[in-house]
């Protein structure tokens, strides 16, 4: 039995033993409501602006909404280790939405992920990062979603495996797990690395998908933001050593989340929902505060592309690598990887070939990449997948020709970490 | 000055092509306009999107696909074997047509295009289209479906692609054994 098995065990004993006692607790005290008044809300207009804003930071719309679904009124399927849980309608609508919760109901949602009736919630709602808000805050998003149109749109049943679908064991989960604070990636003190530190990981959540997540989906808050791979795309390291290793600076961070597209950087997958749903829409200062947060009070210094070992260039250049991106990828990227201004991305210093991990560029060359809109009116064309041309080998070799040539990385792509993809 | 370059063979509308060489990097609709006399193939957007200028890659499976010619390297064909809008219809030996394809045909009974930019494109997708029904025949009820499906990524600007999809539709309708129940 490894090390690793004994923990689980552990782990799962003591959810279960918390399950058994919060159980009791729970029938006591956490006695919850149903049906009830339909609550009107008359909140003045600056109020339901400021919880707009705040609604939109906190990127609320981006799992409460499905695709092609009305905004808030849930319906989007998130896959877990555990199974899928939909995320739920939250217009104020009274059978289907939150119509009847008020105020203190909303604030117990987001503090304690528990529901109006009573039941826990699980952390795909992020109630673990935005238990740091305000009441202030919660009670301005609650007076902006319960003016919201309501919508007449039915909940879809979470169905995750046994025991994740024993609800009361969250309970467990939350004693060992839920922390009134999330940890800093960066240091700082200023004014602007506080406010981004709340926007960052509060409001923002960033580390719900860039924190990696241990055995039973909690957040390792030992090493916030180092990046996770929650889904097919990994979201990267954003400390501010690994954004710096990669090239960001704070001026090409600030057009990042304004814009979506920053020299070579390209928003795609959910990352780019982020930018089109939330940060695009912060003021300037809380971008600024924001970026602040991320890279620390003290700016590190942005790592340049380092200069790749001429012998090993000169085997890339030679190899069936460059034969393939000559095929098949220059004729958009260019052959110096330059790429289309306002057309295609470079590659170039591109964030995604500077990681060490390869898996996003794998994914991006297998898959595709979709058509997108960005803000002030940009947009990047489909990028097609290549799956079904490339060989893993040939794959493999592609990747390590654009690591080695314009990423600053390693050839050390396998045909075998290709094939683990498809 | 002198470019790098690349050898390239291909067999194209079932006449092997080459070697020639090719400049590296060179598109492969560079390669049919400038070094093969074949200007049947249109470039329209240059990245990929429009697919003008596509040809049909015949794969040694039997299946055959279409591939942008505006993205794609000559490279990328060499050893392969495609077909370009001049190799659709049929012709004598002396290389004169004697008669459209069905797909071409219809495109002309139905007033498909106007400008006619895109229409080497549309050829070839619907080609492509009728080859693989001929292999996997769709249920009547799916056809206005999976028309739509193969040529959604060719763009039009004149016509509003109805007489298009129309056309298709009909050649697969009229032709036996491209659909399940019933002809």
């Amino acid at each position: 039995m490894t090390f690793r098995r004994l923990v689980q065990l552990a782990a799962v004993a003591a959810v279960l033993v918390a399950v058994a006692l919060s159980t009791f607790i729970a029938l006591r005290l956490l006695g919850g409501k149903t049906g009830g008044a339909v609550q009107v809300v008359n909140a003045p207009a600056e109020l339901v602006a400021r919880g707009k804003y705040l609604a939109e930071a906190a990127d609320c719309a981006a799992c409460h909404s499905a695709p092609g679904g009305a905004p808030y009124a849930g319906g989007l399927a998130m896959q877990s280790g555990f199974g899928t849980i939909y995320a739920t309608n939250i217009t104020p609508d009274p059978d289907n939405g939150i119509g009847r919760w008020n105020a203190d109901d909303f604030w117990r949602a987001l503090h304690d992920g528990i529901r109006r009736d009573g039941q826990q919630l699980y952390p795909a709602m992020p109630y673990t990062s935005y238990r740091g808000m305000t009441r202030a805050d919660a009670d301005a998003i609650y007076a902006y979603v319960m003016q919201l149109r309501p919508m007449k749109v039915a909940n879809l049943r979470t169905q995750l495996d046994f025991p994740y679908d024993i609800r009361l064991g969250m309970i467990g989960w939350n004693l060992l797990f839920l922390t009134d604070s999330v940890p800093a990636a960066s240091t700082g003190s200023s004014a602007a690395w506080q406010r981004g530190r709340y926007l960052a990981n509060v409001l923002g959540h960033c580390g719900e998908c860039h924190t990696p997540r241990g055995m039973l989906g909690q957040m390792e808050l030992s090493e916030p933001l180092t990046g996770f791979a929650l889904g097919r795309v990994a979201a990267p390291d954003i400390t501010p050593a690994g954004l710096a290793s990669r090239g960001w600076t704070a001026a090409s961070l600030r057009t990042y989340f304004g814009r979506g597209i920053a020299g070579p950087a390209s928003a795609f997958s959910d990352m780019h929902q982020v930018i089109m749903l939330s940060t695009r829409n912060l003021t300037a200062e809380d971008n600024d505060a924001l970026v602040t947060f991320l890279l620390g009070d003290k700016l590190p210094l942005p790592a340049p592309l380092p200069p790749a070992d001429p012998a090993v260039l000169e085997a890339a250049a030679r190899g069936a690598g460059r034969g393939d991106y000559v095929a098949l990828c220059a004729g958009c990227h260019g052959l110096e990887g330059g790429g289309v201004p306002n057309t295609v991305v470079a590659l170039r210093n591109n964030s995604t070939l500077r990681l060490a991990d390869p898996r996003n560029l794998l994914v991006a060359m297998l898959d595709g990449i979709r058509a997108e809109n960005f803000p002030h009116r940009a947009s990047l064309q489909a990028m097609p997948g290549f799956a079904d041309k490339l060989s893993d080998q040939q794959a493999a070799g592609l990747a390590n020709y654009l690591r080695v040539v314009w990423g600053g990385q390693k050839p050390d792509v396998t045909a075998a970490a290709v094939r683990a993809l498809r | 000055m002198s470019l790098p370059t690349r050898k390239l063979t291909v067999t194209i509308n079932g006449q092997r092509r080459g070697p020639i060489d090719v400049p590296e990097g060179m598109m492969m609709i560079d390669v049919l306009h400038e070094m093969l006399d074949l200007t049947g193939s249109r470039l329209g957007c240059g990245v990929g999107i429009c697919h003008a200028c596509v040809v049909i890659w015949d794969r040694d499976d039997q299946t055959s696909e279409e591939v942008q010619t505006c993205i794609t390297g000559a490279d990328f064909f060499d050893g392969k074997r495609i077909r370009t809008i001049e190799g659709i219809a049929r012709t004598n030996d002396g290389g004169e047509i004697t008669a459209l394809s069905p797909v071409q045909q219809a495109f002309l009974d139905k007033f498909s295009f106007q400008c006619g930019y895109c229409t080497p494109g549309f050829v070839n997708a619907a080609t492509v289209l009728i080859e693989r029904l001929k292999r996997a025949p769709v249920p009547r009820a799916e056809v206005e479906a999976t028309v739509a499906a193969a040529l959604e990524n060719h763009i039009c600007r004149c016509t509003g692609y109805v007489r298009y999809y129309q056309a298709v539709r009909d050649v697969i309708l009229t032709t036996p054994g491209l659909t399940r129940d019933g002809a």
